[in-house]
């Protein structure tokens, strides 16, 4: 029988002595383990951590960081996500700008959204009558309306007990062991795809990492260090920085990042973010596998191949190749032949190919040595039209507390698909344009054309966009376009941005801009929230 | 588009999609244009529907509509696709106070006479 008027479901027991000491005097334990609230709740290790701090801010909880730091990994392991909870929601944690498209209602999006993501609240989940209790009192704390609805849809969409949940509970004393030597590939907007390795020590309190990253476009290398924990066995959370000091130019690769990883449920592999800036606009797309004993085929160097078209030069990058290729080793699919092999080593294979003229269009697999990189390569026969990568963004002017919040723009082409509509699911991605095959341009909204727009900023010509210095103390929407070069009908991309202010002060309250929204962050005469 | 501060103020608190107010448009005099889309952005914090308009003179404008956020049209059944470079459309909104070739939609009606329903906020 569970208690504290939870009697619907059953509890997940706390039997962490730190947490029974620190949090009994408010949080009730019953004789089944279970504590007030607590145990009928579950999310991420950003979830906790919010949850400690306010516990620490508002209701004098006294801990140390050690205990503090020891608390989060305890709850995030038993009270925490599965691997397939959170990989929904981990764009929130990743600090990613994502179009939240899903949010079934007006007054839900109204209710949640106006202060953090959506993801944010399906970072949770909850008994429905926690749910209840948690709408009623987050109404009551943020001054929001709290419905019947809202409380149905999150018990609904995020239950205390799910198969994952149950399925993971019962996996996480398998504890396997991340240590050892990965192979990694990342990108960068606007830098392009990297490769390399990171070794995983264990030590005292989580891993120490040390990576080597080297840029597919230029060769140039990058080395780095950190830290991480994992929590609950699939939640990674780190610090890195790089082998030299990071420069004053910004998105300098050697800033200090946070990390987060995904580890999937076999911990065969990893992927994330790893974001450093004023607004994590700067960072790493992460994808980690094992190190194999066999051939390992990581990335192309080319996203696509146009049909008809000779002589490709493709590089295939990896691990283990060995030391005599032919042809033959490799498969494009049909409709690709490969020529020669142009150059081999250990790591990379240097590929002449052809692409026939009728071969068919679509993304496709690659495999050397019976490695695949799956939909690595597009085939293509036309760019119907490119699209600005974000489409939407947020940039912001510095002042006295906040550094200027930047913007790095991609041009990326696409093909229409199968159903013959442009911007529909089934369109062919063909990865972003060179820098020297696009010019970047900027139009202030209901400016006149050709007006300069250095008052709001600059977009440079491999499509990093920097506010002004000066800041004009409002905000401005402007449209950053992507022209093609070389087309007699060049196409054309919009990315819509609004380059703001980073806080103001209205109505006694205080508002920051956060990733990608504005954020009331408590009375302005009082601590943030 | 430079927006107030008060506007900043009062409508940029929250989501970038509820991001300005009504005040760069003249809400007294809805006026209506058909024309061809060039092209249309689903994104927030305003869809944007670019039109080309054929003056009485036979001098072709391309307008702009703003619409509210992408998030707002999602649940109501808008997607990426929903209008089409190509498409003819009939808008229906308030102009740009400026004089500048930009509304703010109210109705957005497709050729076969479907209405695509955009009530929401700004």
């Amino acid at each position: 029988m569970a208690a504290f008027g939870q009697a619907h479901e059953e509890g997940i027991p706390v039997t962490d002595p730190l947490i029974i000491a620190k949090c009994t005097s408010c949080h009730a334990r019953d004789e089944h383990g279970n504590m007030q609230r607590i145990s009928w709740e579950r999310t991420t290790p950003e979830g906790w951590q919010e949850v400690l701090k306010r516990m620490i801010l508002a209701n004098g909880v006294a801990v140390t960081p050690p205990e503090a730091r020891s608390i989060v990994a305890y709850l995030s392991a038993t009270h925490g996500l599965a691997p397939e909870e959170a990989k929904p929601v981990l764009y929130d944690a990743e600090r990613r700008i994502h179009q939240e498209t899903n949010i079934p209602a007006e007054n839900l999006r109204n209710a949640c959204t106006t202060c953090h993501s959506f993801a944010h609240a399906l970072s949770w989940r909850r008994s429905a009558e926690d749910w209840k209790q948690f709408v009623e009192t987050h109404a009551a704390r943020y001054n929001i309306t709290g419905s019947e609805e809202a409380i149905t849809f999150l018990a609904k969409s995020a239950p205390l007990h799910t198969p994952e949940w149950d399925a993971w509970s019962a996996r996480k004393a398998d504890t396997r062991d991340l240590t050892g030597r990965w192979l990694l590939t990342a990108s960068i907007p606007g830098r392009g795809k990297y490769f390399g390795q990171i070794q995983i020590d264990r030590a005292t309190d989580g891993f120490n990492t040390s990576v080597l990253l080297t840029s597919v476009n230029d060769g140039f290398g990058i080395l780095r260090a950190g830290r991480g924990v994992v929590y609950g066995n699939s939640a990674w959370r780190g610090r890195s920085k790089g082998g030299e000091p990071a420069g004053s130019a910004p998105g300098d690769l050697n800033s200090e990042a946070r990390e987060v990883l995904w580890i999937a449920p076999d911990h065969s592999e990893a992927q994330g973010r790893w974001f450093w800036g004023q607004y994590q606009e700067f960072g790493f797309d992460v994808k980690l596998r094992r190190v194999s004993t066999d051939p390992t085929l990581l990335l192309l160097d080319r996203s696509s191949l146009k049909t008809g078209s000779e002589a490709n030069r493709v590089r295939l990058i990896g691990d283990k190749f060995p030391a005599h290729v032919t042809p033959a080793d490799l498969d494009f699919g049909p409709g690709i032949t490969v020529g020669r092999i142009v150059s081999n080593t250990k790591t990379e294979v240097v590929a002449e190919v052809d692409v026939a003229s009728d071969a068919s269009l679509g993304k496709r697999d690659v495999s050397i040595f019976g490695s695949v990189a799956k939909g690595s390569l597009a085939i293509y026969d036309r760019v119907d039209y490119i699209k600005v990568t974000p489409e939407s963004a947020l940039a912001s002017f510095a002042d006295q507390t906040h550094a200027l919040g930047y913007q790095q723009f991609e041009a990326v082409g696409y093909q229409r698909g199968p159903d013959g509509k442009l911007h529909t699911a089934d369109d062919l991605d063909l990865g972003p344009l060179p820098h020297d095959d696009v010019t970047w341009s900027m139009e202030v909204f209901y400016e006149a054309e050709n007006h300069s727009t250095d008052f709001v900023g600059k977009v440079s010509p491999t499509g990093f966009f920097t506010p002004a210095a000066h800041s004009p103390g409002t905000n401005y929407d402007v449209w950053v376009i992507a022209t093609t070069r070389n087309d007699k009908k060049p196409l054309v991309g919009k990315s819509y941005v609004v380059v703001t202010v980073p806080s103001y002060t209205f109505l006694g309250h205080r508002y920051v801009r956060d990733l990608d929204r504005w954020i009331d962050d408590g009375k302005a005469d009082g601590p943030a929230q | 588009m430079k927006t107030s501060f008060l506007f900043l103020l009062l409508l940029f608190a929250g989501h970038a999609a509820a991001h300005h107010g009504l005040a760069a448009f003249d809400t007294t005099a809805p006026v209506t244009f058909h024309g061809t889309v060039t092209d249309f952005h689903f994104v927030n914090p305003h869809c944007v529907v670019e039109f080309d308009v054929k003056d009485d003179k036979g001098e072709v404008r391309n307008w702009k509509a703003e619409l509210t956020s992408a998030n707002h049209l999602a649940p109501k059944g808008w997607t990426e696709s929903s209008v089409q470079a190509g498409d003819q459309i009939t808008i229906s909104g308030f102009r740009a106070k400026n004089g500048a070739a930009s509304l703010w939609a109210t109705k957005v009606v497709l050729a076969n006479g479907e209405e695509l329903k955009i009530n929401g906020g700004n």
